[in-house]
């Protein structure tokens, strides 16, 4: 076994076992972190396959990013644990059984027969002043220049609808607004009063 | 040496888990949205195995369009979570039952 | 290196709603007052649209932006179809969402960013493009759903549509990435001459074949993957309830066209298998269980399932001609789907949902008109002659009798009459029962004026069926 295979196979345990943690256990925090070790496993074995810019990509909107936001849904949102736990043991069973025959169907026809290194070799490697990133970004301005632009407008309508969706103006919180600060009048704030003064009685 | 096979196949099995894990997690919609990032996960791992081995980049490409849709999937997602919460004070699925019928 | 600047010209009616989206959207924040002016400009948009879609119309196939996007006489004519349908969606929703203070400038322009989802679909000739813009209208019809925020119904719905959607994306995403691996291109053209080449005998194949079967039957809400179509229709406030039930389902006929039909036309014999066994569950199971509601928007969610049934037998021909047939099936049930939301949207005011069955009683003594109207939608997505509903199943019907498949026209005829049964009854509530609530029907000048069109079309058409019919025909014939 060689250092390549020895570090696919280790990702690869790691990648499943934390992607098993993640669907079995209870606690949305935890599955949160167990989520980020499969995303960092995952971009692990991206740089394996040579993508390298997208497995930084993968830590930095994932990790960075996605999962932050999750961790802070889970926290705003006091979930009660206990009735999240029941029942799930009697299923556990059942979808152990289907994943297994899931995995084992799929198998079959993504096997070594009709994709192993016979029909897919291993391809030669790059140059060494190649960069990945640089490809990437050359195609994408280019010939992927009308899919780049969709995808600005999907993460703009991810703003407008997460924005439309969760915020809420309430009424009782405080803010400043410089506009009415600057425009603001001695005399509005300052008024002088003439007293006339009074004896001492 | 690790074939193409070898990367289906770990895709194969993000795939079967991310099935399993939604219907497993039908009472805990944060963990089912979870399990959906999972599913895209194992076509992000065919899409760069596939781009690797045919030595062609239109798979990468393809590939950080699915992570920005997730991105912006995931906020919405969320917000939605966050509506419904504030509606309902569960996340439970079986507790959403309103339409049926 | 150079890189000649692609031709925007075929995409200008994308660039043009896209453009007015972000207007509309700046507007807002200056004209608060004024709210008239988001609908206003919304449905200037859809105007200025049609007229760049008639100017630039199509005569052959012209590809830009590297091949990613094809403009032809389908994208023009299913482009053509949705302006119209969101025309009247935003027109019926005006009144609907102000009363329900979600009148804000954001419904409008998610409306037209999904628009702009479902133009993506209905020009795109990459597998990339398909998938962006299938996001881009199912991210922003997730947000209209959920656009009620203190109604815990729609949040619901918007949570099971969510994720059945976020599902299926996957789904046709792994089909993908199969067709991608075994054909090196993700172009749809390409991925056509590669399997050509390959011949259709390969498992593999038929195994990405069947995530993109089952995405598809989820997104037009196919059994057995229609679970979300009667949550989703009965939980989202009816104004989005007719832009789920109509526009989308003309852009996933895109879907089929662009990538069963566009792609994986060799493989024709695996996927009509399918399709067949989708479509005799569809009409079944819908028109059955559609007899058991008694909540109007879930009947018509049950009766769209049986819809797509129908619709999926002009597909299982796999010729021209069936394509054609289905493209005139669809875009008929859009404009009777139109209509019959319209007519529950018409009924309901501030605080009421004219949801249940009973609140179509005495229609005929409240308002002879309006009775007349809901009477000719039922009839027309009963089949009724001389409806237009009629020509189109008769149409799909005739494509399967070509296909040499006698049993299943029959099994279609027999559900068209069981289901002929749910819509005969609203008729008799209208029109033979007393009505329980005798307030007037109040409604503004262009909902009225737009829904007595959409009604009155499904009649007055019929002499010129047969031009749109032949527009239908030369759309798909243009794809080859």
């Amino acid at each position: 076994m060689n250092f390549e295979q020895l570090l696919f196979y280790f990702f690869s345990t790691v990648l499943v076992a934390a992607a098993v943690m993640v669907i079995t256990i209870r606690n949305p925090v935890k599955a949160a972190l167990f989520l980020v070790l499969t995303f960092f496993t995952a971009a692990c074995l991206w740089i394996l396959l040579e993508a390298e810019f997208l497995a930084i990509a993968l830590v930095l909107v994932y990790v960075g990013a996605v999962m932050v936001l999750f961790l802070f849904v889970v926290m705003m949102l006091d979930v009660n644990l206990v009735r999240l736990r029941e029942g799930f043991a009697e299923y556990l069973p059942i979808g152990g059984i289907v994943a297994v025959l899931l995995v084992l169907e799929m198998a079959i026809i993504l096997g070594p027969q009709r994709f192993g290194l016979g029909n897919f070799p291993e391809p030669a490697g790059h140059a060494a002043d190649y960069s990945n990133t640089r490809e990437l970004g050359r195609v994408l301005y280019t010939a992927y220049v009308y899919p780049f632009e969709i995808a600005a407008v999907i993460l703009l309508v991810a703003i407008i609808a997460a924005i439309a969706l969760a915020l809420r103006r309430r009424k009782d919180s405080k803010y400043q607004d410089p506009r009415k600060q600057i425009r603001v009048e001695p005399a509005e704030r300052l008024r002088i009063v003439k007293m006339p003064t009074e004896k001492r009685g | 040496m690790i074939s193409l096979s070898h990367y289906l196949v770990l895709g194969a099995v993000l795939f079967a888990l991310a099935v399993v894990g939604i219907f497993l997690n039908r009472k805990n919609v944060v963990i089912l949205l979870m399990a959906i990032e999972l599913m895209l996960l194992a076509v992000n791992i065919n899409f760069l195995a596939f781009s690797h081995y045919r030595g062609d980049i239109a798979g990468q490409v393809f590939v950080f369009f699915i992570l920005t849709v997730a991105a912006a999937e995931a906020a919405i997602g969320l917000a939605i979570l966050v509506v419904l919460f504030r509606n309902r004070q569960t996340i439970d699925v079986e507790d959403l039952d309103i339409l049926k019928g | 290196m150079t890189y000649p600047i692609p031709n925007l010209l075929p995409a200008l009616p994308e660039i043009w709603v896209l453009g007015m989206a972000c207007v509309i959207l700046i507007v807002d924040l200056y004209a608060k007052p004024h709210r008239l002016v988001a609908y206003l400009l919304c449905q200037g948009t859809l105007v200025g649209a049609a007229l760049l879609t008639l100017t630039g119309w199509s005569t052959g196939t012209e590809t830009t932006f590297n091949n990613t996007f094809v403009h032809d006489r389908l994208s023009d004519l299913l482009k053509l179809t949705f302006y119209l349908i969101m025309f009247c969606v935003f027109a019926y929703s005006r009144e609907y969402i102000r009363e329900r203070g979600m009148y804000r400038a954001e419904y409008f322009v998610l409306g037209l960013f999904g628009l702009v989802g479902m133009m993506v679909m209905a020009s795109a000739n990459h597998l990339l493009t398909l998938y962006l813009g299938l996001e881009l209208l199912s991210l922003c019809l997730y947000a209209m759903v959920a656009f009620q925020r203190d109604s815990s119904q729609a949040t619901e719905a918007a949570m099971k549509y969510f994720v059945l959607g976020a599902v299926s994306s996957g789904m046709l995403l792994y089909g993908m990435s199969i067709l991608y691996g075994l054909t090196g291109s993700l172009e749809i053209g390409v991925i056509k001459q590669t399997i050509a080449g390959a011949g259709s005998e390969n498992v593999a194949l038929t195994f990405g074949l069947v995530f993109i079967v089952v995405a598809i039957a989820f997104k037009f809400g196919i059994v057995p993957f229609h679970m979300w179509v009667p949550d989703v229709y009965h939980g989202a406030p009816t104004s989005v309830t007719v832009y789920v039930g109509t526009a989308p389902k003309v852009a996933a006929f895109a879907l089929v066209m662009r990538l069963l039909v566009g792609g994986l036309e060799d493989l024709a014999v695996s996927w009509r298998e399918m399709l067949v066994i989708l479509s005799v569950l569809s009409m079944g199971l819908g028109n059955i269980v559609a007899i058991a509601q008694t909540n109007i928007k879930r009947m018509l969610a049950y009766s769209s399932v049986s819809h797509m049934g129908f619709f999926l037998l002009g597909v299982i021909n796999a010729t021209p001609n069936g394509y054609g047939s289905a493209l005139f099936y669809v875009i008929v049930y859009a404009v009777m789907s139109l209509g019959a939301f319209g007519m529950v949207i018409l009924l309901s005011r501030t605080g009421f949902e004219a949801e249940r069955l009973d609140d179509f009683k005495g229609l005929n003594q409240r308002s002879p008109w309006y009775a007349m109207i809901m009477l000719l939608l039922m009839f027309s997505m009963a089949g009724v002659p001389p409806t237009v509903g009629f020509y189109a199943k008769l149409l799909v019907i005739q494509s399967v009798i070509q296909a040499n498949m006698i049993w299943l026209a029959v099994i279609a005829v027999l559900f068209a009459v069981i289901g002929a049964y749910y819509y005969l009854r609203i008729v008799r509530l209208m029109y033979f029962e007393d009505a329980e609530d005798q307030s007037p029907i109040i409604a503004g000048t262009d909902m009225r004026v737009l829904l007595g069109i959409n009604g009155l079309a499904l009649l007055l058409i019929i002499p010129w069926v047969g031009v749109v019919i032949d527009l239908c025909g030369k759309a798909i014939q243009g794809l080859s």
